[in-house]
């Protein structure tokens, strides 16, 4: 991890303007001219499964192979049990198990100490990474118990806030946590089009950022083009309520995920808009193309590449 | 002490198992999309499948599907497909509307779907043989049932007779093995360069689609054949 002076003045003048990116001086940070970047932990595919003791220190030693401090980190990564059991996905909802699943999962959230959470903050710190984003597909299997108790999760994970994807409905029903726990939401979005409720266009960022002033954004960039929307001019427009972009690269018209550079999305001109502005936008990578080589290896070419757009 | 030709010979069969996907123990070589197929057809169409990430949701065996994506070894849209018609018209269109959307291949060329169908079709009667080959372990099916889907869904009539071919042939094997030629009566490795006959195609198709009932009720009715 390397620190040019370039890079500890852009951080500093972003400092004081901005609640997201304030943070005790000694926390650790990972900039390329003046752009901080992280990573998504989707994007490491082939993870021990979630509960596995291999788990959080496989992430961690990803993270230092990178060079990369800080990342969003996946409930599934966290919790001993698989997502699906969270809700989200509608689909998984029509399991003939699901509910007992998803029930089973509320009591291990309801129970569990918030010990478990410190610790894993404090295996991050020791090793000189942070947990900045808990990313927690809120839906509507939460009871208010859950919401509230994630909450609490989030912080003692040492994490700023959330990032979400979930909808426009569940967004109405977290805007009194938001206030009571004083930690931000950013909804992430996906490219379904027909839906009203779910994250896709900038309408329905504008909804939900109308809620609540703790309402944020992540960006993905690739699902928002893949959904042939304006990449660029939504950051030039939103810069402000935007903490962090997705990176990836997809073709327009819900086409697919493609390595860094051959798809349609102007991730060259959004990194360059981010740096030439000083937008208090972390940039944070996500690994979903194919490939027959570890994960590690694409996120590391996935990292190169924004280093080579940034130099120029 | 291995001759000079002997050492070829044996590096050259570590070539030939290297290209096929075998590893110098005998195992099928793993990498980031799965273990390697056995043809260099089918391993045309793994990459097909994992350069266009099929597996982060669907699995590398199709056993794993995540993130609400269909599980291919089970879907019926897959068990109606042959060749790549079914399953080529929904990778090209995508699924827009799913809750985050299936992405549209429409880039894909025609030899393209053919190759990635057949790989999922190999897949699927993988991971179907493991499942349905157990059934005998716990014989309780319906020889009248078994009967009946014989002569009626299965079509077996067009090929077989119970007064005929399949006369006294369950004296002639075990349960496990009289369930395992039902389901697959051919190699579990497709050869090279070739299709399988119309006879094992049409067994491999009932393979993707039978439900354990239908096997156990052919078994019980197969055995009953003495």
């Amino acid at each position: 991890m390397t620190w040019s002076r370039r890079d500890l003045l852009a951080l500093l003048s972003a400092a004081p303007l901005s609640p997201v990116l304030a943070r005790p001086p000694q926390s650790p940070v990972t900039t390329v001219n003046g752009v901080v970047f992280g990573v998504e932990t989707f994007s490491f595919h082939d993870l021990p499964p979630a509960g596995d003791p291999a788990l959080i220190p496989t992430i961690i030693g990803n993270l230092r192979a990178l060079g990369i401090a800080e990342c969003e980190i996946m409930s599934g990564h966290i919790e001993p049990f698989p997502s699906v059991m969270t809700g989200w996905w509608v689909q998984s909802r029509r399991a003939p198990d699901f509910a007992r699943l998803r029930e089973e999962a509320r009591r291990w959230r309801l129970s569990v100490p918030m010990s478990y959470y410190t610790d894993i903050r404090r295996r991050f710190e020791d090793a000189g990474l942070r947990i900045y984003l808990y990313n927690v597909n809120f839906n509507e299997t939460f009871t208010d118990a859950e919401r509230h108790r994630t909450f609490e999760a989030a912080r003692a994970l040492g994490a700023e806030g959330f990032s979400s994807s979930t909808v426009l409905s569940e967004a109405r029903r977290l805007v009194p946590f938001v206030e009571k726990h004083q930690m931000f939401v950013a909804m992430h979005n996906h490219n379904n089009l027909v839906d009203p409720d779910q994250f896709a266009t900038p309408e329905s960022f504008e909804t939900a950022l109308a809620m609540s002033p703790r309402f944020h954004v992540t960006l993905d960039i690739g699902h928002f083009t893949a959904g042939n929307n304006d990449a660029v001019a939504f950051v030039r427009q939103h810069h402000a309520r935007i903490v962090n972009i997705h990176v990836r690269d997809r073709k327009r018209n819900n086409g697919p995920n493609r390595p860094f550079g051959q798809g349609d999305t102007p991730i060259a001109e959004v990194l360059r808009l981010i740096r030439d502005n000083r937008y208090r936008i972390r940039c944070y990578l996500e690994y979903e193309y194919g490939s027959f080589r570890p994960s590690l290896e694409e996120v590391k070419a996935c990292f190169e590449y924004c280093r080579t757009v940034l130099a120029s | 002490m291995t001759t000079r030709p002997g050492r070829w010979l044996a590096a050259l069969l570590a070539l030939s198992a290297a290209a096929a996907g075998v590893r110098a123990d005998g195992r099928q070589a793993r990498d980031a999309g799965g273990l390697r197929a056995p043809t260099a057809a089918l391993e045309r169409g793994r990459a097909v499948y994992v350069l266009n990430h099929c597996h982060f949701c669907h699995g590398t065996d199709l056993t794993r599907a995540t993130m609400g994506a269909a599980n291919l070894s089970q879907s019926p849209l897959v068990g109606a497909d042959t060749d790549g018609e079914t399953i080529g018209a929904i990778v090209k269109a995508g699924l827009p509307n799913l809750q985050t959307a299936m992405p549209s291949y429409a880039e894909l060329t025609p030899a393209e779907i053919v190759d990635l169908a057949r790989y999922i079709h190999y897949l699927r009667q993988q991971v179907r043989f493991r499942e349905l080959s157990t059934v005998a372990d716990a014989p309780a099916g319906d020889a009248a049932a078994g009967r009946a889907y014989f002569n009626g869904p299965g079509n077996c009539g067009a090929c077989h007779s119970p007064t005929g071919d399949l006369s006294g042939i369950g004296g002639k094997y075990d349960l496990r093995t009289l369930t395992a030629r039902l389901l697959r009566p051919g190699p579990a490795t497709p050869a090279e360069g070739r299709q399988p006959s119309t006879g094992l195609a049409a067994h491999l198709r009932l393979l993707e689609n039978y439900v354990p009932a239908d096997v156990q009720n052919l078994v019980a009715f197969l055995s009953g054949l003495r």
